[in-house]
């Protein structure tokens, strides 16, 4: 029994301790989305070339959805050389897919002239109700798609080579 | 130059502090004088030494002195000398300075105080406390460097943090609740002396209510000014989130509150001595919890500081102290078994054990849901955050509870209560308490949380007042004096219980003020062009025009602001803006608010269109807000009425004998 009362001290601090430094490798960016591990919201919507995309296209193949905006100064132009590397290095691998958010076509377009046009799909959503459906808070937002449909992780705010070498693992591209 | 002396007062305090956590410990276990005052003197020196270095990162800030990279990041040539000094505290790194510069002060002082009383636990308790002081001027020394130099030095600097230089307030909440954070660590090592030396006595126990009581009355303080900070700043019309840091705020808060009730009933008698020690050490552990998650990322919260290697040696922190207590009180156990009897169901004494199984319990539920996101990852891989709604629906039964207590504590008697006593004190408090529910249903409040609160409120506020009422009647007949006089006498003879009743009545009123606001606010969002008109509740809003145009007092910042004519039960011009900051993604809202006794018209400036001067304006009219800080200010009076030195030398304080240092 007076040995017993000892077992009081391990008993208390293992298991704090092993609950807070679990979390000492969090990215606190990484907010918790409800849609991780669910399919895809469905859409269809016009690109800025006039073509009508629909998600059912892009099944079969890894898919990064990027929800940005002209006006999103400077999160948006920071991440936006990411984006390109992107389309250069894995653009065989994995579908980029650019929705406009609260944002006007022509000043989509004026953006991607000045700072580069990587030549991926852009998508206008007039309605805001592809940015409702995948709960997006305020651009620049990004989510991870396998190529079975599922979102397997969201980055808020801009992306960095980092963050998205771990999202792009998720969804089993990488070097 | 400025780096070197900094650095320098940080790597010295370091030695310092482990010479005076060294020197205590020999002159605790050898009983000798000149050693204990050897230590003693090293803790003022580690306090000079971090006042110095404060010094040095407070007139590099107001001299922009980019060669240091705390500096260079958090300040420019532009920002004002207020902002420029208060970012002391402002980011990670100064934080962690300014702290470890409250820390020995706290230390300083209570060592200065009883440097000829007490002197079997004083020695222990300076070790404790250089102990506490050598981790922070550790964390400094290695991870957390706040005097890392940069070549080549920029010409221009970061700026602070856009949402820390809007408000002054910023010089108030974080020294307020960082005096409170830093001054519990005196209980705590004044507790690790008691259990040291076995003396769980009632010196013991005096001292340190007393020292907690202190610092209580600023972290109080710091969180009332943090809640009324975050509702004039941040433009979403309220004030309290359940934000993780704000639960890491509260927490300390709650068991420290336990702790000065429970400390009541342990001071006449041997009974929760264990429950008292376990409370003092779970309120320090909190404290540096409450660090822990603002400074390592592990949380995602509005206040977090970047992530950094520190949140590693804050974990190690957290641990020491919270085993240090453990292994502490289990080795003690012994000493600390209780020897009284289980009090009579109605009384004071069951009031108060009521009172710390609910602020225990309240606290446990805070803690479990601000970590539960962190255990559901570690557990299942799961990203999860525990929203508001969680925490009001859990939190509420407490807080009624609580408000019941409020007024029946202090009015049920010591020992066991007769049917007749109870008649005589609550039948005319519960009678009040009805009323007041049913002039709120009058007065148009719905729903039973508010309701309630106005009931509950009211039965307790009469029975402390009907307390104070009899109190000094039956002096004013005894002495002749007349009403004022005799509750002025009858207070300051009994400081304690009466400051704790006035403390009290601050909850109450506070209470009140948060539920009606809560259930009785209206919002509107309306878009206007310029000359437009929006209505809601009485008041009439229009949209003048929109002007933007940097800010005088530092020109890197842009300013949008939307003057808006205000028509209604209150009136004038006012002009709420968004905030360009040049190191700011977002725009910053600078939400005007105006104030009456009956409530406040907030507005805030959403979004604009620079093309047509139309606006996004969003209104709010919150009923009785401006009380939640009357009665926090009233909070903080009593407690501080409460420990005012009387006249009259409190049991069990030794007085201090002259010359000695």
């Amino acid at each position: 029994m007076r040995a017993a009362r000892w077992l009081l001290v391990p008993l208390l601090a293992i298991p704090i301790g092993w609950v807070l430094f679990s979390g000492l490798g969090r990215d606190p960016s990484e907010i918790p989305s409800p849609l991780i591990g669910e399919p895809m919201p469905a859409f269809s919507l016009t690109t800025l070339d006039g073509r009508t995309l629909s998600s059912a296209e892009l099944s079969g193949a890894p898919v990064v959805v990027n929800f940005w905006a002209s006006w999103c100064i400077p999160a948006c132009v920071e991440e936006h050389p990411v984006l390109m590397d992107l389309a250069a290095r894995y653009g065989e691998q994995v579908l980029i897919v650019g929705i406009l958010y609260d944002d006007t076509p022509q000043d989509a377009l004026e953006f991607l002239v000045r700072y580069g046009d990587g030549g991926w799909t852009q998508l206008d959503d007039p309605s805001g109700s592809v940015g409702l459906a995948f709960g997006v808070l305020g651009p620049p937002e990004t989510f991870f798609v396998d190529a079975a449909g599922i979102v397997r992780a969201k980055h808020y705010g801009p992306l960095t080579q980092a963050t998205m070498a771990r999202n792009l693992a998720l969804i089993g591209i990488g070097p | 130059m400025l780096a070197d002396i900094g650095h320098a007062a940080v790597v010295i305090g370091l030695a310092v502090s482990l010479f005076a956590a060294a020197a205590s410990v020999l002159a605790a276990r050898s009983g000798d004088i000149g050693l204990a005052r050897a230590g003693r003197r090293a803790v003022y020196v580690a306090c000079g030494l971090s006042a110095m270095a404060c010094g040095v990162m407070v007139i590099a800030l107001l001299g922009h002195d980019f060669s240091i990279l705390y500096v260079a990041r958090n300040n420019a040539t532009t920002t004002p000398p207020f902002y420029s000094f208060i970012s002391l505290w402002a980011a990670l790194e100064g934080s962690i300075l300014f702290w470890t510069l409250l820390l020995t002060a706290w230390s300083s002082l209570l060592l200065y105080r009883y440097r000829s009383a007490h002197p079997a636990l004083m020695p222990w308790a300076a070790a404790g406390l250089a102990v506490v002081a050598a981790f922070f001027f550790a964390v400094m020394t290695w991870p957390g460097d706040p005097f890392v130099s940069v070549t080549p030095v920029a010409a221009e600097g970061n700026g602070p943090n856009a949402l820390l230089q809007n408000h002054p307030f910023m010089g108030l909440h974080p020294p307020l609740l960082y005096l409170g954070y830093t001054g519990l660590a005196i209980p705590f090592a004044l507790t690790v002396a008691a259990l040291v030396t076995r003396r769980l006595d009632g010196e013991w126990l005096t001292l340190v209510r007393r020292w907690t009581l202190v610092p209580w009355i600023f972290l109080t303080a710091g969180i009332v000014a943090g809640a009324w900070w975050s509702y004039e700043v941040l433009g979403w019309g309220g004030y309290w989130a359940w934000d993780p840091v704000e639960n890491a705020a509260l927490l300390p808060w709650l068991t420290a509150t336990a702790f000065i009730h429970s400390a009541m009933v342990a001071e006449r008698g041997r009974s929760l001595r264990t429950w008292t020690v376990i409370l003092v050490t779970t309120t320090f552990v909190l404290t540096l919890l409450g660090t822990f998650l603002t400074r390592s990322g592990v949380i995602e919260s509005v206040h977090s500081f970047t992530q950094s290697a520190i949140g590693a040696w804050f974990l190690a922190g957290v641990l020491a102290a919270l085993v240090v207590g453990a292994v502490l009180v289990v080795w003690r156990l012994p000493d600390l078994a209780g020897t009284g009897s289980p009090p009579a169901l109605v009384s004071r004494e069951s009031a108060f054990l009521l009172n710390n199984l609910l602020f225990t319990g309240l606290a446990f539920a805070v803690l479990f849901g601000t970590l539960y996101p962190l255990l559901a990852e570690a557990l299942s891989g799961e990203r999860l955050s525990v929203g508001a709604p969680w925490f009001n629906r859990v939190s509420a039964p407490f807080f009624a509870a609580l408000l019941f207590l409020a007024g029946v504590g202090p009015a049920l008697p010591w020992g066991a209560a007769s049917w007749g006593t109870l008649r005589d004190r609550f039948v005319a408090p519960a009678l009040v308490g009805l009323a007041f529910a049913t002039l709120g249903t009058q007065a148009g409040l719905r729903g039973a949380a508010p309701l309630l609160t106005l009931g509950l409120a009211g039965f307790s506020a009469t029975a402390l007042l009907r307390e104070v009422v009899r109190a000094a009647r039956g002096r004013g007949r005894s002495r002749g004096e007349g009403w004022i006089r005799a509750a002025w006498g009858v207070a300051t003879r009994n400081r304690r219980r009466y400051g704790g009743y006035l403390a009290h009545l601050g909850v109450l009123v506070a209470a009140v003020a948060v539920a009606v606001s809560a259930s009785g606010s209206v919002q509107a969002t309306a878009v206007l062009n310029p000359g437009q008109s929006a209505s809601l509740a009485g008041y009439t809003v229009t949209h003048i025009d929109l002007v933007r145009e940097p800010l005088a007092a530092d020109p890197r910042v842009f300013e949008t602001r939307a003057q808006v004519d205000v028509e209604g039960p209150q009136r004038g011009t006012l002009q709420p803006a968004l905030r360009d900051y040049p190191n700011s993604v977002a725009a910053i809202a600078t939400p005007i608010v105006m104030t009456s006794v009956g409530e406040d018209f907030y507005l805030t400036l959403m979004a604009y269109d620079p093309g047509t001067g139309a606006v996004t304006l969003r209104l709010f009219i919150n009923p009785l807000v401006a009380w939640i800080w009357v009665g926090g200010a009233v909070v903080v009076l009593g407690a501080a009425f409460a420990i005012w030195p009387g006249r009259r030398t409190p049991a069990g304080a030794a007085t201090a004998a002259p010359g000695s240092t």
